[in-house]
């Protein structure tokens, strides 16, 4: 960005915009610019920037122009057909264009947050050391370095609270000190980056928008521990990500910043990828060594841990990428800063993705100890189609779900592991009036039963014949004893696995039981699905007294199992049903059962 | 140590054990089935649950968690339980309940422990596997649908036998032990994986339906195929071996065998064993009584005793008991009154009998085998140690994978041992080693590395002139920096072992060879120190005891190639030979049987009618190691007690009793017979052994100690005569066979079964010839056609070939120099 730059064009080129067609539009906006020679109309220079992800993906492709006299104005769902007009208005003419402008809530969805860990994304070019350095990048390493000695770095990191974000929670202070504790000459840094919950995207969203603060919080940790060389696992179905990491990894070696003599400071930090191929276990540390050592993921026994005996057998540090994010800030705005926001017990700022029946999907950084409620409404917008809120599973796979009754529990981890649920990696699926709990059981178990190791018994066939039991239920053949056996299985399997994958996979189950325990009791007595979601259990008929004729399900049927005249009452022919459930879907007045 | 508490048991045990060890020693049996005490702790099945005080919350795996101070520690309360039977439950959902048809009913951990918690229904409801059963493999049977994951295949494969074969592929529910793109099981054949399976998935193929283990009498024993020693539970059943017998808890191996230890058994009750004594009438071998056949020995004995004693020969096999070789000693050295006995020590034993003799004034080595996970830089001559003394090489594998032991194979060619992490490798020119070894010294004495003290210094500094850095790089191949490194390394290493094979494969100057590395472990210092010296590993089961008892000429008499000689030249009359086969195993066969063609009389005592006794004039059928008692001595010193397992096959004696009988027979006195009044006369009569006890032994043998006299001896180098264009043949064995015994085995025979030829690719692809072709293999001696194996550890320009075999058998073209060149066509 060059001082004199008056206009500012930020587009949003995450994963999501990408996909979105954002290299397109940016193309557009550099052709558009160039050839109407607008840097000479206007007078000021345009800067087309590509920025990381600004958290709203369901709206990409999201477009930011910065000007003096507009000051700072969104179009969302920007299109490259549309480029032409907006430069011509926006930029030229200097009128905003009020009708193309994002909506209101894209305001809310932003202002309601605050951005620590996600500070440069979405606001400067991951690709651009310079940019990075203009945001005050390297000044985190600068000061730990000439400032204070490795100790008095973990000392402001066990000060500032920061607790590991990569779902345990175990204080990261506590955890370096135990790494720098350890004798031995070889030590290792992890990052990892094998975020594997379905639904969560805050690792890659800071990996792909603000690569350096990652490298950065790793150098950091590298000095205070004494750690000589690191690596960050990434899982290969993030390939936007390690693009841009390994980008930022070569202008370090080129400038200097690691390498055998960091940033002339005397002392060595060297910084590889190493690609996942995509195994949720390996997101469990000790698996994910196990893969970087060229073995096959599979968790070993702790202890020893890997503070003790990491990887190739010598002490190893292990974080995820939104810690490291974090250490950069701590020690540029220093620990009481960092204290200072958040709860008693869980400090600093959380990133949610928050996904499923809610209005606005997309990511969310909140201060620790929000409570749910202001999140999916405040921030979100609430339950999409006007539908009633039923639960929101916290925690992804490991997880449990929050009930309505208690939607004002906080988000930090002591008040959701109280609740039964877990703040994992971050995830937020929201689900409403139309979800089965039974099924949502169902699926986290399958995704878990399928990504078991196959190493110990409980995990590998417990999970199975769980699911076993929980598909024969949704079937409506399941049996008076089965919630039992569930939550004795359950319990067991928590407490004997050898893994966290394991150690959690039963929690889904557990929390719909003790919430919505009801649900599970009417497929099994009265073979019904409560939330008309279990194919074998939904009657497929038309409820004549709800169904206001408007047509909606015959227009969605895919095999002409619907029959509707204008005016009439819909009916539905079972003999043709597919049970696809498009009419149930479509159907806005929950006319069909 | 450290102090816990387990079911309010005081124990107190060293600070790396684990819970699991601890309970142990506190007489607390914990269950497992995925737990090895020789593995890397695994933690899969969850059966060792327990509950510990300090970490509430959840159950730790007593495998897998080390004892901490204070640890207060339950094994059985209502939660662990209902855990435990939660596996055995899980697992039955999925194991198949073929009991009634799988081998390892009566030996499975799942089958007694799903006895042991009365897992007698079960909650849930499942298909079982349809994983096709691989019966392709030829001694391993393998079906996936019993497996219960516990991964110690797989792990034994990797981390002690160093091939991995195994892995686990797939996740969830579908994972199971893989192999490579889901092949067959391709592998070295130890069958190790099957001494640990704790289920019926990997069953040993030749046992399959043989008989229940319940119904089997087990028997302890020893090997009787390498100088390794192994010990050995031989499982017996109506007076027939039908297996052998893991027992994690039997000697320094800890019941691990190599393939042949494991699959060989089978010579014991073959049909092919001899029953009766034969004697050569009008030309035919002819069934006759014990009576006829040792009248007429002694007859031939006393007869000739009379005319001229050293006219009789004897040659004897170090596969006998070490009480049997005595009896050979006084039968023909005191009784008879010939110094012409050899056990084939002229070819192969010199290293020892001579050499070891002059270098450190005994017959054994000064290493044992423990020395080598205590060393840290070992340097393997021959990386064949492997082929010849498989179990000895996990050993090294061992050390070199989890001891970091710093491994250096010196060899004609490179072997499993040069594959091993971190292992450097030295490949010389085939024959050049002699000279090698000298330079290494050379460079010691040079750089100021050496002991200048040492006896015999100066006489071999100045021997040594000959050996330079230059000299030796040209002649070796080998580079003179890396000659120079190496010496370094090895001098500077805190404790260096030099391991050296020997045996029938390797002749030409094994005694040379084993002073010049004596040598250089007396120059570097190595000698007399934990984890240093030199190691060298008898080929037979008892090649260390027939050097003890010096069963070797001592003073006029004719050594084997001089017997040999001597049948030809008609010098000896009469010969008799105890278990050698030389045939097939001694060099230049077709000397070997102008020879037995030629010598008047010939006596033969085999399990067998080799092909040796079939050129006999008597032949007198004996009994295996599993029908008599007695000692072996391994290559480590350890003397260990065979035992009596099953009554004798048809009418054969032990070489003890027809060595007794025709003492008693010549000399009118009768001699202890008993096993252990003869090892009572031998721990009178030999130096090492004093003091042994032959009951005292037990289970795990006694390790006799040496005192080592360090003298430097000049040993001097020929240099190999390469001829031009031609291949250079080395023997060597293989790693399914050892002598020619192992051909009457039923597993090493499914593996390896008839002589071959191994080239590297590139010579394969320049005669153009691939796996399995034959070729034509011509030296000076003779000619062979032979199948070509193409492999990638052979250098260009180097063949190698095992020398088991009877059929096109390798010595036919071979005549006991240390390198054969020989020509090779399509």
């Amino acid at each position: 960005m060059s001082e004199n730059a008056a206009v500012k064009i930020l587009i949003c080129q995450g994963t999501g915009g990408v996909s979105m067609g954002a290299r397109e539009v940016e193309a557009e906006f550099t052709r558009v610019i160039a050839e109407k020679g607008v840097n000479a109309i206007i007078g000021k220079r345009c800067d087309v920037i590509k920025t990381g992800c600004r958290g709203l993906c369901a709206n990409d492709v999201l477009v930011d122009i910065i000007s003096e006299e507009q000051g700072r104005v969104t179009y969302d769902f920007v299109t490259p057909e549309e480029v032409e007009n907006i430069v011509d208005e926006h930029i030229v003419n200097k009128t905003t264009l009020e009708k193309r402008k994002a909506k209101p809530y894209y305001n809310t969805f932003v202002d309601q947050q605050m951005r620590v860990v996600m500070t440069g994304c979405g606001q400067i070019d991951p690709e651009s050391l310079d940019a990075y350095l203009a945001e005050g990048g390297f000044k985190a390493i600068e000061k730990s370095v000439k400032e204070m000695t490795p100790a008095s770095v973990i000392d402001e990191v066990k000060k500032s609270g920061l607790r590991g974000r990569g779902g345990g929670g175990f204080p990261t202070g506590l955890k370096w000190s135990f790494c720098a504790a350890t004798p031995g000459h070889h030590k290792y840094i992890i990052c990892n980056a094998d975020e594997g919950d379905p639904g969560a995207f805050m690792d890659r969203s800071v990996l792909e928008g603000d690569p350096y603060c990652v490298i950065e919080g790793m150098m950091i940790a590298g000095y205070a521990i004494g750690a000589t060389a690191g690596y960050v696992y990434v899982r290969a179905e993030y390939p936007l990500a390690i693009e841009r990491l390994q980008l930022a990894l070569d202008v370090c070696y080129e400038k200097g910043y690691l390498g055998k003599n960091v940033m002339g400071y005397g002392f060595a930090f060297d910084l590889r990828i190493k690609k996942g191929a995509g195994a949720f276990v390996c997101g469990e540390e000790t698996a994910l060594m196990a893969s970087i050592e060229g073995e096959r993921g599979m968790p070993r026994p702790r202890p020893p841990f890997p503070a003790v005996k990491g990887l190739w057998g010598k002490p190893t540090n292990i974080n995820n990428v939104e810690t490291f994010a974090n250490i950069r800030h701590i020690i540029i705005k220093g620990a009481d800063w960092y204290a200072s926001l958040g709860t008693e017990t869980t400090k600093g700022t959380k990133i949610f993705a928050v996904t499923g029946k809610v209005k606005h999907t997309g990511l969310v950084e909140v201060p620790a100890g929000m409570s749910v409620r202001e999140v999916i409404y405040n921030v979100c917008g609430g339950i999409a189609n006007n539908r009633k809120f039923k639960a929101v599973q916290a925690g992804g796979p490991s997880g449990g779900c929050i009930p309505a009754e208690i939607l004002d529990t906080p988000v930090d981890y002591d008040s959701l592991i109280k609740a039964g649920a877990m703040m994992g990696s971050g995830g937020l699926v929201v689900m409403d009036e139309t979800t089965c709990m039974v099924d949502v059981a169902r699926f986290f178990l399958n995704f878990t039963r399928d990504e078991s190791c196959g190493k110990c018994v409980p995990c590998r066939i417990g999970l199975k014949a769980m699911l076993d039991i929980l598909e024969r239920i949704t079937e409506g053949r399941g049996e008076s004893t089965d919630i039992d056996k569930l939550l004795q299985m359950g319990t067991t399997i928590k407490k004997a696995s050898l893994c966290g994958l394991g150690q959690t996979a039963p929690n889904p189950i557990l929390s719909t039981i003790k919430y919505f325990r009801q649900e599970y009791e009417a497929h099994i007595n009265d073979k019904r699905c409560p939330s008309n979601c279990c194919k074998e259990l939904l009657l497929w008929q038309v409820i004549p007294e709800k169904c206001v004729k408007c047509g909606a399900c015959l227009k969605a049927c895919p095999v002409d199992a619907i029959k509707w005249e204008k005016g009439q009452i819909a009916e539905l022919d079972k003999e043709k049903c597919t049970k696809c459930k498009s009419c149930y879907d479509a159907c806005r007045f929950m006319a069909i059962e | 140590m450290v102090n816990l508490t387990i079911d309010d048991k005081q124990v107190s045990v060293a600070p790396d054990a684990t819970i699991f060890d601890a309970a142990k020693a506190a007489g607390i049996r914990i269950p497992i089935l995925c737990h090895d005490k020789k593995l890397h702790p695994f933690g899969g099945c969850r059966m060792c649950l327990v509950e510990v005080e300090q970490m509430k919350g959840r159950l730790i795996p007593a495998c897998t968690t080390p004892v901490s101070e204070g640890m207060i520690v339950r094994t059985a309360t209502d939660e662990i339980m209902t855990a435990r039977k939660l596996v055995l439950e899980l697992l039955l959902l999925k194991h198949p309940l073929d009991c009634p048809v799988c081998d390892a009913a009566g030996d499975c951990d799942l089958q007694n422990l799903t006895y042991e918690y009365k897992v007698n229904a079960n909650k849930f409801t499942d298909e079982k596997f349809h994983w096709d059963i691989d019966y392709e493999n030829p001694l391993i049977e393998r079906d996936q649908n019993r497996c219960i994951h516990c991964g110690k295949c797989s792990r034994i494969c990797d981390e002690i036998v160093a091939f991995g074969a195994y892995s686990f592929v797939n996740r969830g529910i579908e994972a199971k032990i893989g192999t490579p793109f889901d092949g067959k099981l391709d592998c070295e054949y130890c069958g190790s994986c099957i001494s640990v399976c704790p289920v019926g998935a990997l069953i040993a193929k030749p046992f399959k339906f043989k008989a229940r283990w319940w119904a089997l009498k087990k028997v302890q024993s020893v090997c009787s195929y390498c100088g390794t020693g192994c010990q050995l539970t031989l499982g017996v059943k109506d007076d027939k071996v039908l297996t052998t017998i893991y027992d994690e808890d039997q000697g320094f191996h800890n019941g691990q065998l190599c393939g042949r230890g494991r699959f060989g058994y089978q010579f014991i009750n073959s049909e092919k064993r001899l029953t009766t004594p034969l004697i050569r009438k009008n030309g035919e071998l002819l069934p006759a009584t014990w009576e006829e056949a040792l009248q007429l020995i002694s007859a031939r004995l006393g007869e000739q005793k009379s005319a001229d004693a050293s006219a009789v020969a004897a040659l004897v096999t170090p596969r006998l008991t070490n009480e049997e070789l005595l009896l050979f000693r006084k039968l023909f050295k005191e009784v008879v009154g010939t110094d012409s006995i050899d056990h084939s020590a002229g070819y192969a034993h010199a290293a020892l009998t001579e050499g070891l003799k002059e270098s450190f004034g005994i017959t054994a080595s000064p290493a044992v085998i423990a020395d080598i996970q205590k060393s840290n830089l070992l340097l393997v001559v021959k990386t064949d140690a492997y082929e010849t003394h498989p179990v000895i090489g996990f050993e090294i594998n061992l050390g070199a994978k989890r001891k970091g032991l710093d491994l250096r194979t010196l060899s004609d060619k490179s072997g499993k041992l040069s594959y091993l992490p971190g292992a450097k490798n030295y490949v010389h020119k085939p024959g050049s080693e002699l000279l090698l070894v000298n330079a290494l010294a050379r460079v010691l004495i040079d750089n100021g590395l050496a002991d200048t003290t040492a006896n015999g210094f100066e006489a071999l500094k100045s021997a040594l002139a000959a050996a330079t850095l230059e000299r030796a790089a040209a002649v070796t191949g080998i580079p003179a920096e890396t000659i120079t490194s190496l010496a370094t390394d090895y001098a500077k290493a805190e404790k260096a072992l030099i391991l050296l094979p020997l045996g029938l494969a390797y002749p030409g100057h094994g005694k040379e060879l084993a002073q010049a590395l004596a040598n250089l472990a007396i120059l570097a210092g190595k000698i007399g120190k934990e984890g240093c010296g030199l190691l060298i590993l008898g080929e037979k089961n008892n090649s260390q005891g027939a050097a003890d008892l010096g069963i070797h000429p001592s003073a006029n008499g004719r050594n084997a190639a001089a017997i040999i000689d001597g049948c030809i030249s008609g010098a000896v009359k009469m010969l008799c030979i105890a278990g050698e086969n030389p045939v097939v195993s001694y060099p230049d066969r077709a000397k070997v049987e102008k020879a037995l063609d030629a010598v008047p009389f010939l006596v033969v005592q085999d399990l067998f009618l080799t092909e040796t006794a079939r050129k006999a004039d008597v032949v007198l059928p004996v009994k295996s190691f599993a029908e008599k008692c007695g000692t072996f001595t391994s290559a480590g010193r350890n003397v260990q007690r065979i035992r009596k397992a099953i009554k004798a096959v048809g009418q054969s004696k032990s070489d003890r009793e027809i060595f007794s009988e025709l003492i008693t027979r010549l000399s009118g006195k009768a001699v202890a017979a008993d096993a252990v009044e003869l090892f009572k006369e031998i721990v009178a009569t030999i130096p090492g052994y004093s003091g042994l006890d032959y009951e005292k032994l037990g289970d795990t043998g006694c390790v006799y100690p040496v005192s080592i006299a360090a003298q430097l001896v000049p040993v001097t180098a020929a240099e190999p005569a390469g001829e031009e264009g031609k291949f250079a043949l080395v023997i060597g064995s293989s790693l399914y066979h050892n002598g020619t015994m192992s051909r009457y085995g039923k597993g090493p025979m499914l593996v390896c079964s008839e002589q071959y030829i191994e080239l590297g690719r590139a010579d394969a692809v320049r005669i153009g010839v691939k796996e399995g072709d034959s070729v034509k293999v011509k030296s000076v001696s003779g000619e062979l056609s032979l199948p070509v194996k193409v492999g990638r550890r052979m250098p260009e320009g180097v063949v190698f070939a095992p020398y088991h075999f009877d059929i096109s058998s390798i010595n036919s073209i071979t005549t006991g120099s240390p390198v054969t060149y020989v020509t090779i066509s399509r």
